[in-house]
């Protein structure tokens, strides 16, 4: 049993948060307040930020780290890590720059392939952890030094190129506007938002917060893991597909610098890393953070080294404000 | 007796085990429609196996179970709840980040005309069904981490009623509620329309306003179904602790009631512990019995200077202290030691060698220009491992190759190694063979013999009575009962242990309810 369901919490009628409060406290609403602070100070430095072509090219930089972390945060919500994100990004980059298929339609298939292959690791994840019953992390760490390794043998350097028409149409604008990689990006938030409506979305929930409870409230354990995985895997697929329209090149070391930035999005998305708290639009709003901060901080004059310690703190003092609000709350409404 | 064929739920010869460890071994029940059936047994008497049976979480390697008189096999637990078959979990099965209405639907949401999952339909429905069960006051949409733990119990409670058609099974339902007649009520209520109810719960004085019969469990047995108005509490607990023919007791010389006290508690609160106060003097060996959960984690966890008391004093030799950590509990004067009940987990350290964790406390003490010599480490070791029959040759293993019993008795030569005067041992020979046990219990003795303090908590009777010169019931955190010399046997203690001597009020101790047939 967790400590939460021990704790005697015996509350008078009427204490209860509004529903207003708890939305404004939530990860999802802090993290894209902090977006906001964030471009604020951008467009102060950089007047051409407030610019369609700068905004698509935000976007276009986000769009593979957001990806990668909507997939993670189904994985840590259902209380596990995964690390084969690293290992599928960087085996679809190289599918994508080693077989490029032109055209709207062989866009498609190639997306179709990305997803594929994230599903297959997915799918052996899920096994591993679900029926094997090992560990999140052992299981992911080999399944993607696997793929890291069938990278690596199908492209041994960088090179290859990704079909033209992925690289130019997916990076560009729908109207001059409004970039093709927000449209993903917002398909996949959708996809999200029906999925939470499913039993299955909030068996996620229930599994994250208490396995035990929830395989005695008759929530199949295995078919969650199964699904977290798999969809997890889907994504990172997309992730690679994305990333490769991107760089418009292979690289079978491509996904590795995901790894961290992952985890450091769905955290500072305000999801918690002990499972059954958050959600995926955090993570997204998240990974466009870090990737918003680089931006900043060039703008603002600060060299690229320093970009790391930065991350690295926002990281911090945003978890630390997403507990600190609450509380700052509650105290409110005891009074 | 009516046929099995009518009954509510059958259950015949079930028995269950895990690995070598047999948890039921020939288990009948027979619960008729509309009854309230008790179930008891000591801890460890395969009640909560015996529920997750029937509640299709664990299979039966054995035996077999029919419900209305067709087979009845659960796989899962939803396999169990589509025959009728409900459960509310003594550990509670809700989901504390959920809110209380997906937790009444769970595992499916209702639906809404798009096909998915819909907030305002669970909501509607679940609204319903707690208006039903008398709780409009909690609202469907509060997540179930803000509700008391008493809401919580009665929500699982009425999560499980509502599905159970045929048997409902309550663990320990009333373990937070401060009054019953609401769930009392709904027991008959849900009786009077069929549903057979299996109702386990350690309060005498509940099972006999509720219940017409009960099936006494004891060492993965049934041994008997009794009809509660026929049979004494006496009759019960002989029952429920069994009647084995046991060694006398050793004689003991009478201690010295002057002697001076090394641990003087008064007014101790803490956690689940509320005023306790007793006094341990030089040479005794006392002991504490309770059930689950009654406080004796906390008293042990205070006084080993693991966790801060809310409230009261405590007195090591005569001295007013406060016990900040275990070192600190360590120089307190005479010295405390503790030997923590989860082995695996606080006790022992599983890389090192036998002799390494028997040395670890006094390190320092026997190191020489600021290092641990294997040699020291080792005459050290062996100098202590004679007193608690710890055969030397185990000394230089990894200390978790060792059998649970050498293990505790290496924890318990380093708990003498420290030199305190005072020891707290928790379940000292929990999972331990008999042989074992009575070397430790040797070990005890010796240590008490020579001047000692012993405080020790154990969740078996046999070793408090013969073991302990004092012992100490605790119920509700507080001190229920106190038995020495003769006084000290099993069956009082049992009474106590259930809190015996004090009935509710408001619950007069009758036969148990109308059962309509």
């Amino acid at each position: 049993m967790s400590a939460s369901a021990v704790q005697p919490l015996e509350r008078n009628g009427g204490g209860r948060k509004s529903n207003w409060v708890r939305a404004l406290t939530s990860g999802a609403a802090i993290v894209t307040l902090l977006y906001v602070v964030l471009y604020a100070l951008y467009a102060l430095w950089e007047p051409r930020a407030l610019s369609s072509y700068t905004f698509t090219n935000l976007i276009n930089n986000a769009a593979p780290l957001a990806i990668a972390a909507a997939g993670e945060t189904l994985v840590v919500l259902s209380r596990g890590f995964d690390l084969s994100v690293a290992g599928v990004v960087s085996l679809t980059n190289v599918f994508m720059a080693v077989w490029p298929m032109e055209g709207p339609g062989g866009a498609l298939i190639s997306l179709l392939g990305c997803c594929a292959i994230g599903a297959v690791v997915g799918t052996v994840n899920g096994w591993l952890v679900a029926v094997l019953r090992l560990q999140t992390i052992a299981a992911t760490l080999g399944t993607m030094i696997v793929c890291q390794g069938l990278a690596l043998v199908i492209l041994d350097a960088p090179g290859g190129m990704v079909a033209d028409w992925v690289s130019y149409e997916l990076t560009g604008t729908l109207f001059g506007v409004v970039p093709i990689a927000g449209l993903i990006i917002a398909a996949v938030a959708l996809l999200w938002l029906v999925f939470l409506r499913t039993n299955t979305g909030i068996g996620i929930y229930a599994v994250g917060a208490d396995e035990q409870a929830a395989m005695l409230s008759g929530v199949s354990v295995t078919r969650v893991r199964f699904a977290a995985f798999v969809g997890a895997g889907m994504l990172y697929g997309v992730a690679g597909f994305m990333l490769s329209a991107q760089t418009a090149t292979g690289n079978p070391n491509a996904g590795a610098p995901f790894l961290m930035l992952v985890f450091a999005a769905v955290a500072l998305g305000g999801t918690s890393l002990s499972g059954g708290r958050g959600g995926l639009i955090g993570s997204i709003v998240g990974a466009g953070c870090l990737m918003l901060l680089q931006k900043v901080l060039f703008s603002g004059g600060v060299s690229s080294f320093y970009t790391g310690i930065f991350q690295g703190f926002v990281l911090i003092l945003a978890i630390l404000f997403g507990r600190f609000m609450p509380r700052l709350f509650n105290a409110g409404a005891k009074k | 007796m009516v046929r099995d064929g009518q009954a509510a739920l059958a259950v015949r010869a079930v028995s269950k085990s895990y690995g070598a460890t047999v948890a039921l071994e020939g288990v009948d029940l027979v619960l008729q429609p509309g009854e309230v059936h008790a179930l008891l047994g000591e801890n460890g008497a395969g009640k909560s196996t015996l529920v997750k049976i029937l509640s299709g979480v664990v299979r039966p390697d054995g035996g077999a179970m029919t419900l209305a008189g067709s087979a009845f096999q659960p796989r899962t637990i939803l396999d169990s709840r589509s025959h009728g078959v409900a459960t509310a979990f003594q550990e509670l099965s809700l989901l504390p980040n959920l809110t209380v209405a997906e937790n009444l639907m769970m595992p499916r949401m209702p639906r809404g005309r798009t096909g998915l999952a819909s907030a305002s339909a669970a909501r509607l429905a679940a609204s319903e069904i707690l208006r039903r069960y008398d709780l409009a006051r909690i609202d469907a949409d509060e997540t179930v981490s803000a509700l008391s733990l008493a809401d919580r119990q009665r929500l699982e409670i009425v999560r499980a009623m509502e599905h159970a058609t045929r048997v409902l099974v309550l663990d320990e339902p009333t373990a937070a509620l401060s009054e019953v007649e609401w769930l009392f009520g709904l027991i008959r209520q849900i009786t009077a329309r069929g549903v057979a109810v299996l109702y386990i719960s350690h309060r005498l004085a509940e099972v006999r306003a509720l219940c017409s019969r009960a099936t006494v469990l004891r060492n993965g047995r049934s041994i008997a179904t009794v009809d509660l108005a026929g049979a004494s509490d006496a009759d019960i607990f002989e029952m429920m602790v069994g009647r084995a023919v046991r060694n006398e007791k050793a004689p003991r010389p009478l201690r010295d009631s002057a002697a001076p006290a090394s641990l003087a508690v008064a007014g101790l609160a803490g956690g689940q512990l509320k005023e306790v106060s007793f006094t341990l003097r030089q040479g005794e060996v006392l002991a504490v019995a309770a059930l689950e959960g009654q406080g004796q984690r906390d008293l042990f966890r205070i006084l080993a200077g693991l966790a801060r008391p809310a409230a009261g004093s405590i007195h090591i030799d005569g001295k007013p202290t406060v016990l900040r950590n275990p070192q600190g509990a360590l120089k307190a004067g005479r010295g405390i030691a503790y030997v923590p009940e989860e082995r695996k987990t606080e006790g022992i350290l599983s890389s090192l060698t036998a002799a390494g964790n028997i040395t670890l406390p006094v390190a320092g003490r026997i190191s020489r220009g600021g290092l641990v010599w294997s040699g020291l480490e080792a005459k050290a070791a062996a100098s202590v491992a004679g007193s608690v029959d710890l055969a030397a040759r185990y000394l230089s293993f990894p200390i978790a190759d060792l059998s649970g019993g050498n293990q505790q008795k290496a924890l318990l030569a380093r708990t003498l190694l420290t030199g305190a005067q005072t020891l707290l041992l928790f379940d000292p020979t929990r999972g331990v063979d008999v042989g074992t046990k009575q070397s430790i219990y040797a070990a005890i003795r010796r240590f008490a013999d020579a001047g000692g303090s012993v405080l020790f908590y154990s969740s078996e009777l046999p070793e408090v009575t013969d073991l302990a010169d004092r012992c100490m019931v605790l119920y509700g955190g507080r001190i229920f009962a106190e038995f020495h010399g003769e006084d000290l046997e099993e069956q009082r203690l049992v009474g106590a242990l259930v809190g015996h001597a004090a009935v509710p009020k408001g619950m007069p101790r009758k036969a148990g309810l109308e059962t309509g047939s």
